[in-house]
Order: C-alpha cells, then structure tokens, then sequence
C-alpha cells in the first residue's frame, strides 16, 4: 500500500475540515429551529411579551420586533398550545407587523389569560385552558409603573437640606474627635 | 454590710471637686449604669474606617427598623390589597414616599457595608485563632440580611415581586418535604402575609440574637491586631467611647447620604402584577444568579446560594496559618478575588442580557 506523502495528508485534512465548516455552517440555521415545535406556546408568548416590555428604549425597534415576531411564530407553529388563544396570537401577529408593539404586547398579553392592572390573589401555575374574554381588559398600566420621580412640594428642599446639613455635621464631628 | 457597700456609700459620702455641668451629669449617669465600663481599651487602627463597617452595618439596621415601622403602620400584607396599600404609601400617607425611599436605600447601603465589612475581615485575617467562631456567626448575619433583602423586595408586591415569589415557591418545591413552608397553600395563610411576619418579626430577631452574640464575642476576644502594623512595639490604644462616638459621627453621614438618596431617588413601584409572565429582573443584589438561572433553571438560585455560603462557612477551615498579612496568603486572597469578581461579572451580565423566562425549567 502506497504511504501518503506529508503535503497530501495536510491537504487532506484540510479539504476535510473545509468540509465540515460548511455542513455546519449551513445546518446551523436549521437546527437552530430544531425542536421549537416541543416547546409550549405559552412559554414562547411570555418570551415574546417580555422581549417587548423590557427592551423597547435598549435596542433598535426593528431588531426587538424581529425577535418577538420569532417567538410569535414559534408559538403558533408550537405542538402544546394549551392556555393560549391562537386567535389573539395571530392579532398580535400581524399588530407586530404593522409596527404597534404596544397593541401586540396587549394582545399577547390577554392571549394568556393576562389581564393587567387585574389584582392577583396567589401566584399559581400558569392557566391551561383558553381564557376567556368576557371583560373588557384595560390597557397596559404595568407598564407604567411609578417612576424615580422626587417626593414634590416643599418637603423636598427641606428634606435635602437636612441630608445635607448631617453629612457636613458627620464629617466635622469625626474629624474632630480623631 | 458588706465591705463592697460600704465602700460604695463611702465614696458617695465624699465632698465632689467642681465639675462642670456636663461633667456632672455624665457622673450621675455613670454611677446608676455604669457607663465608664465602656472605656475599654481597643487598638488604634479600629478608628479607622475600614473597621468601622460593622458598626455602621448596625447603625443601618437600627434605621431600618425604625422606618419599617413606620411602613407597618401603612402596609397591608394581604395579597388583594398589598399593592394598594404600597400606592397608598407612595401617595398619600405624610413622607411615606420619603420613609420609603429611605428604607430602600438603607437596605441597599445595609447591603453594601456588610459585604465591605466581610471582605475587610477576611483580607486583614481578622478571622483566625480564636476568632473563627465570630466570623461564622457573621456569615449567618450576612444571611440573615439577604433574607430581610428578598422578602423586602416581594412585599411591595408589583411584578418584580410576584415573580420573585414564583421562583421562590419553585425552589421550595426543589426542597422536596423541606419546601413546606414555601406552598402557597401551606397554613391558610398566603405566603405574602407570612413572608410578611418573616420581614417584621423573625428576621430582624434573629438579626439582634446574632449581632449580641456577636459583638459578645467581639468584646471577649478583642479585636484582632492590624496585619499591616510594622515595628515591635505595641500600638497605641483609645478608648472604646472614642469609637461609639466616631461611628456616631460616621452614622449621621450616612443618614444624611440616605436622607438625600431617598428625596431624588425614591425607588419605583411598578403595577399590579400578573401572574404566569416573567418579564423583570431582580434588583442588582440579587442579579448574579440571574446568568446562573439562564444556564440550569431555577435550581440554579439555590445550588449558586448554597454554595457562595458553604464556601464562606469554610473560610476559617482552609485558611488556618496563623499569618494574617495578606500578601504572605496570596492564594487565599487570589481565589477570593476570582469569587468576587465572577459575581461582579454576572450582575453586569445579567443587566446588559435580555429577560428570560425561568419557571418551569427546573
């Protein structure tokens, strides 16, 4: 048997490896999307409702809507759709679409039985059945969550004044008592 | 009567010299409580303040009770109204919005100062023979205060807060028999009202049980020698009262500095929360695991906690060598700063990465 000479075997090896990066690159995409079909769509509806309540000002908005849309589509492509309504998913869908990511988040949001600002009595394990939709649900006051805006009115000056006043007091009286 | 007594009305008996009126009154105070017993000698270096992070811990602890008193007075733990009643505070109860703002901050500077303070006791090897049991007992204070953290952060009761229940109701269940206590089912009582009683009650208990035998022990053994102190002779001493009243001085910077924090930045409160969607993340104490969650599951919270506590229960263990200078236990202090930069590294991680959504994954 004829021995491969030290070039060929190196040339070898690397038409190999050429080989295989191009499999893989090529499969990469399609096995990204491997198994998505298993995962529960109301997983993926919570993915997606977070997707767009938490990083609507970080990323650009095109980029946000991509990835949520992803998440949409895995949803109604999901095997267990239980506890969600389809319906809702593919309004959402298409609000995405169109741009509206407020609306999409609400639609997805009563797609799982979220209704916001309603009062939670217990954290229990997400619903499995189709909620219903007998009230209207107000919109998304969640969102609006209170922000760091400064206590108002005449307490504030008084109050940093006093902050203020005490650090100097602090730091004068430890100097002097070392 | 006994020579003791008679000694004691003896010197009552005896005609004073002219003392001032502060003088006077500091004498008066000191024959019935006996305050000059407080004059104890400590070495120099624990007026610095690197050692006065324990002490300043307390202070905030102090605080802390007195403005969650306050909130008491305000707060409904029951889960239907509990939100309500935080809005409430917020808006309408006299300087709730402050007192808030005051106790959030407290408990982040409470926070902050106990983990400078733990590091300051194992870089200086302030730990060591005999002082290995006191740091063991600081460890649990150190767990003790990041438990008053979480139940702190769930009573507010927006969607942050809910979400942290879920998942601590998930560990509970990874607890097996041990996770009783965590069903929401459990007593007929909801777990946020009794996470409640844990907040107001058993903790900060706990806390003074400990922090007494603590300081107890703080006083018996002294305080450890300065690893960076050079030269044969002995260092100079200062009276304990000379450190209460420093610390005293240190607190009401503090208070000034969570005065001011608790006006331009009071902490937000976000809306009735929804169960079944996970879309916050933890506040930044509690962020490190959040990375840890991503890769294994809620199980990941616990196993993470167990052993960052485990590893601080062992310190006094593997470090035995009587040397306290760090630089002559670099393998010691390498490995610590690995630990404390990986969780520094996975906060940042955890803040710059997108929410996930974690219950279920086991």
């Amino acid at each position: 048997m004829p021995r491969l000479g030290h070039h060929t075997f190196v040339r070898m090896v690397l038409a190999a490896t050429t080989v295989l990066a191009v499999m893989v690159g090529l499969a990469s995409p399609a096995l990204a999307h491997e198994g998505e079909e298993s995962v529960p769509a109301i997983t993926d509806v919570q993915e997606a409702i977070a997707i767009l309540a938490e990083h609507t000002g970080e990323f650009p908005k095109s980029e946000v809507v991509d990835h949520a849309a992803d998440k949409v589509h895995d949803a109604m492509d999901s095997n267990d759709t239980r506890g969600v309504r389809l319906d809702l998913v593919k309004q959402a869908d298409t609000a995405l679409e169109a741009g509206r990511m407020g609306e999409a988040v609400t639609l997805l949001e009563r797609s799982i039985g979220a209704c916001p600002g309603a009062p939670v009595i217990e954290p229990e394990n997400a619903p499995r059945t189709p909620p219903t939709l007998t009230s209207p649900c107000p919109s998304v006051p969640h969102l609006q969550a209170l922000d760091r805006s400064p206590v108002g009115g005449a307490k504030e000056p008084i109050l940093i004044a006093l902050g203020a006043v005490l650090i100097l007091a602090g730091l004068g009286l430890a100097r002097r008592i070392r | 009567m006994s020579e003791e007594a008679t000694s004691v009305d003896a010197t009552l008996a005896e005609p004073k010299a002219a003392a001032t009126r502060p003088q006077r009154l500091w004498d008066a105070l000191d024959e019935r409580l006996g305050l000059k017993g407080l004059q104890y000698p400590i070495p120099e270096h624990a007026n610095k303040l690197a050692y006065s992070l324990g002490g300043l811990s307390l202070m905030t602890f102090v605080l802390m009770v007195a403005t969650g008193i306050y909130l008491t007075q305000f707060y409904n733990p029951d889960p239907t109204v509990a939100h309500e009643s935080v809005r409430r505070i917020i808006t309408s109860v006299s300087f709730g919005k402050f007192v808030r703002g005051f106790h959030y901050w407290g408990a982040m500077a409470m926070i902050v100062l106990i983990g400078l303070h733990l590091i300051r006791v194992f870089v200086s090897g302030s730990f060591k023979r005999p002082r290995e049991a006191n740091w063991i007992f600081g460890v649990i204070l150190a767990g003790v205060t990041a438990t008053l953290f979480f139940t702190g952060t769930v009573l507010k009761w927006d969607q942050e807060s809910l979400e942290a229940l879920e998942h601590n109701i998930e560990i509970g269940k990874l607890l097996g028999r041990f996770g009783f206590w965590f069903s929401p089912t459990f007593g007929g009582v909801p777990l946020l009202t009794r996470l409640y009683v844990v907040h107001i009650a058993v903790l900060p208990f706990m806390f003074t049980l400990v922090v007494a035998i603590h300081l107890l022990l703080v006083k018996r053994l002294g305080m450890a020698p300065s690893p960076f102190r050079k030269g044969p002779e002995p260092e100079p001493t200062r009276p304990f009262t000379k450190h209460l009243a420093e610390l005293g001085a240190l607190a009401l910077v503090l208070i000034g500095v969570l005065a001011i924090l608790g006006v331009l930045a009071p902490p937000p409160h976000g809306a009735a929360p929804i169960e079944g969607i996970e879309i916050t993340k933890p506040p930044w104490p509690m962020l490190w695991v959040y990375p840890i969650e991503d890769w294994v599951g809620v199980s990941g919270i616990l196993w993470a906690t167990l052993a960052i506590f485990l590893a601080l229960f062992l310190v006094p263990f593997v470090d035995r060598s009587p040397e306290r200078s760090p630089r002559k236990r670099l393998p010691m202090m390498i490995v610590a700063g690995l630990v404390v930069a990986t969780v520094i590294a996975l906060i940042i991680y955890a803040a710059v990465q997108p929410v996930a959504s974690h219950i279920g994954m086991g």
